[in-house]
């Protein structure tokens, strides 16, 4: 199966993950089209996103490795096993590249005309989507089999951003969904979901995001040999109508209310008697 | 158009009068330019400010206080060009009601000087009524015409300062006004005709049908009937003006565009007006449009100051007094169907407002609302409006009194825990 991996950066934490999980399993990608980090959209959304603070740790721990402690360990401890290569850990797409023998690319946007050349020329049967723009029908429309993407959430009930935060605060059962994407946000046919077992392990909001990216990027695993060996088929979330005339999109979550769902998770974590377990 | 060369002069001859107002209003074009210059919105942020609601809440008050004239009625704005206007009857007469929440909320320690001037803004709305039972519209000394939805705004006043005063005389004069609005409501329940703006039905009268529903709450069982029919009468002319679409049809503002002031007006007034007559229908007809608006402000971090139909287009600036009264609408719905996406978008929303009520400044300008953000906006320009205050107060106490039970509610196991 010919693979891309679209990328909002090529030092990515979580589609150098992808990219080296898929590899490790015997489906290395065939390229991987990845936004340049110094371009200013994306370093607007991560400010965004991150703050100031984080956005100048995140640029120090990968525009100079080695040069400080943190070079030594993954920001998501449990994409470790995923990233780990010969006593160290994959910090680039390039190096994974440079290993498995695939290209990568950068380019200022996804949809333009050179990044849709560019993704035809691969021919790709799946796209991996791990970041970056907004994605148009010329882009969707270029894989044999669609692009997919590992959304935080179980759909169709929770689409759009927070996901996870709003399971918790609505008291819904928190998980994954693997699922072609469409024109539409999180509207796509559903290949998989699965939920997180084990919620309560979770220590706090982040970590809880930390492990639902590397059971995304697990089970995306387990999907794609399914698609490779025919066993798995999309289906329409048209035909998944679990509340009638209910829109089922949220938006980025309020603080308070964040700490409102950080909360619940703290008291279900402590009341939980397992001990946290990594992986 | 003459009205607008007329404004334009009256404003321009304001500036001239009193020079010194040069300083402020360059200020706020500058400081505006600037933020519109510099702000970023994307689809992970949301504006945020480190002003707490509490404090942000004393200072609309304040600024509500500062502008009571020596009549007891409240300014309609405090103009960067002219000053403050005359007392404007039908925003004093909705004001009382924030002024009596603000001082039931806990923690504020002004209760005192509020309930005076909520009380002295009520004597002042006595004084205005005509024989008839009606109120007059516009500001104070322009016209004597009777106008419904003046009439309506100022019964919102006149009931809630009955209930907190036990004086039976408010209630009396609520009673007339009411009688009033009976009488000049069409068979179709519209009102319409020369006690119309415009001599037009508009579908925002929903804000007198609530307060017909408000008052009907506190009548006795006959008056409290007709009062209720009435507003049920309104309610049923209006609904069938919601589109599937979300947008409302029969706002009728002839030579203005679609502000967003007056589509929430329309979805407030039909929504606490369903509440109080339980009418579901209409809650659902109202959160379709609520739900549309949440989308385009979660999505575009604002709302447009106005709206071609069906949300289609809008202009380049936002209406601050509608994008509080959505909050309100926003908030109510969470009340209403427990669904926090309200909630939350009312929060940041809240969190965008707050942060452009000014700290500093002098009176008129510390802790207003600006009609339009930019100032330059198509509504009221220059203008720090009085209603603006009100309403961004009401979203304020109804934030706090909703997060006091979100974060005092015990927690409750996952329903995903193992």
């Amino acid at each position: 199966m010919r693979i891309v991996v679209l990328g909002a950066s090529v030092y990515s934490e979580t589609s150098c993950a992808i990219a080296a999980h898929l590899a490790k399993q015997g489906h290395a990608p065939v390229g991987a089209l990845v936004l340049s980090t110094l371009n200013r959209g994306t370093l607007l959304r991560k400010l965004g996103q991150w703050g100031p603070r984080e956005v100048a740790r995140y640029a120090r721990t990968k525009l100079a490795p080695g040069k400080n402690s943190e070079s030594t360990e993954v920001n998501n401890p449990y994409l470790g096993t995923m990233l780990a290569h010969e006593n160290q850990f994959f910090r680039s797409l390039r190096e994974i590249g440079s290993v498995y023998g695939f290209p990568i690319v950068t380019c200022r946007d996804q949809n333009s005309t050179a990044s849709i050349s560019q993704l035809k020329r691969w021919a790709p049967d799946l796209i991996i989507f791990t970041g970056g723009n907004i994605l148009r029908k010329q882009l969707l429309d270029v894989p044999r089999l669609g692009v997919l993407n590992i959304h935080l959430g179980l759909l169709p009930e929770t689409r759009g951003m927070s996901s996870p935060e709003w399971s918790l605060l609505n008291r819904v059962p928190v998980g994954i969904t693997i699922h072609y994407m469409d024109a539409g946000i999180d509207t796509g046919p559903i290949l998989q979901r699965f939920e997180l077992p084990d919620v309560n392990r979770s220590k706090s909001l982040s970590d809880l995001r930390h492990r639902l990216i590397a059971f995304g990027i697990e089970k995306a695993g387990e999907v794609i040999a399914g698609l490779d060996q025919g066993t798995i088929a999309a289906t329409p979330q048209a035909s998944l109508h679990f509340i009638a005339n209910q829109d089922s999109q949220f938006f980025v979550m309020h603080e308070r209310l964040r700490a409102r769902a950080a909360e619940r998770l703290a008291s279900a974590h402590q009341a939980s008697p397992v001990t946290m377990v990594n992986g | 158009m003459t009205g607008r060369i007329t404004r334009a002069l009256t404003e321009t001859t304001g500036l001239l009068r009193r020079p010194q107002r040069t300083v402020p209003l360059v200020r706020k074009i500058v400081s505006d330019k600037l933020r519109v210059t510099f702000e970023q919105r994307h689809l992970y942020s949301y504006t945020t400010t480190k002003r707490a609601s509490g404090d942000a809440l004393n200072s609309l008050v304040r600024w509500i206080l500062d502008a009571q004239r020596p009549d007891g009625g409240i300014a309609a704005y405090y103009s960067l060009l002219t000053g403050y206007s005359q007392s404007y009857p039908e925003v004093t007469g909705y004001i009382v009601p924030t002024l009596y929440d603000f001082v039931r909320a806990a923690g504020h320690g002004e209760e005192h000087e509020v309930v005076t001037a909520a009380e002295r803004a009520t004597c002042w709305l006595l004084t205005l009524q005509s024989s008839t039972g009606s109120f007059p519209g516009g500001v104070q000394g322009v016209t004597t015409q009777p106008s419904v939805f003046n009439t309506g705004q100022i019964l919102h006043g006149l009931v809630r300062a009955a209930a907190e005063t036990n004086r039976p005389q408010i209630l009396e004069v609520a009673a007339l006004a009411a009688d009033w609005l009976i009488e000049v409501q069409q068979a179709d329940g519209s009102w319409s005709g020369p006690v119309a703006y415009q001599n037009t039905a508009h579908t925002y009268y929903s804000m007198v049908a609530w307060a017909m529903a408000e008052l009907s709450e506190h009548a006795d069982d006959h008056a409290g009937q007709r009062y209720r029919q009435t507003a049920e009468k309104n309610l049923n002319w209006v609904l069938p003006h919601f589109r599937k679409s979300g947008w409302v049809d029969g706002i009728n503002l002839h030579g203005h565009p679609t502000y967003l002031h007056f589509i929430a007006y329309v979805l407030q007034g039909v929504l606490e007006c369903a509440i109080l007559l339980r009418r579901n229908d209409a809650v659902e007809m109202v959160e379709k449009s609520a739900w549309v608006l949440l989308r385009k402000f979660e999505t575009n971090k604002y709302l447009a100051g106005a709206y071609s139909p069906d949300f289609k287009d809008n202009l380049r600036f936002t209406c601050l007094t509608g994008n509080a009264q959505m909050s309100c609408v926003w908030l109510r719905f969470y009340e209403v169907t427990g669904d926090l996406r309200y909630l939350n978008a009312a929060l940041k929303m809240n969190e965008m407002l707050k942060q452009l009520i000014p700290v500093r400044g002098p009176r008129g300008i510390a802790g207003g609302v600006s009609g339009s953000y930019p100032a330059w906006g198509r509504y009221q320009a220059f203008r720090y409006i009085s209603w603006g205050c009100k309403f961004l107060a009401d979203a304020l106490l109804l934030e706090q009194r909703l997060l006091q039970g979100i974060e005092t509610s015990e927690y409750e196991a996952l329903a995903c825990a193992s």
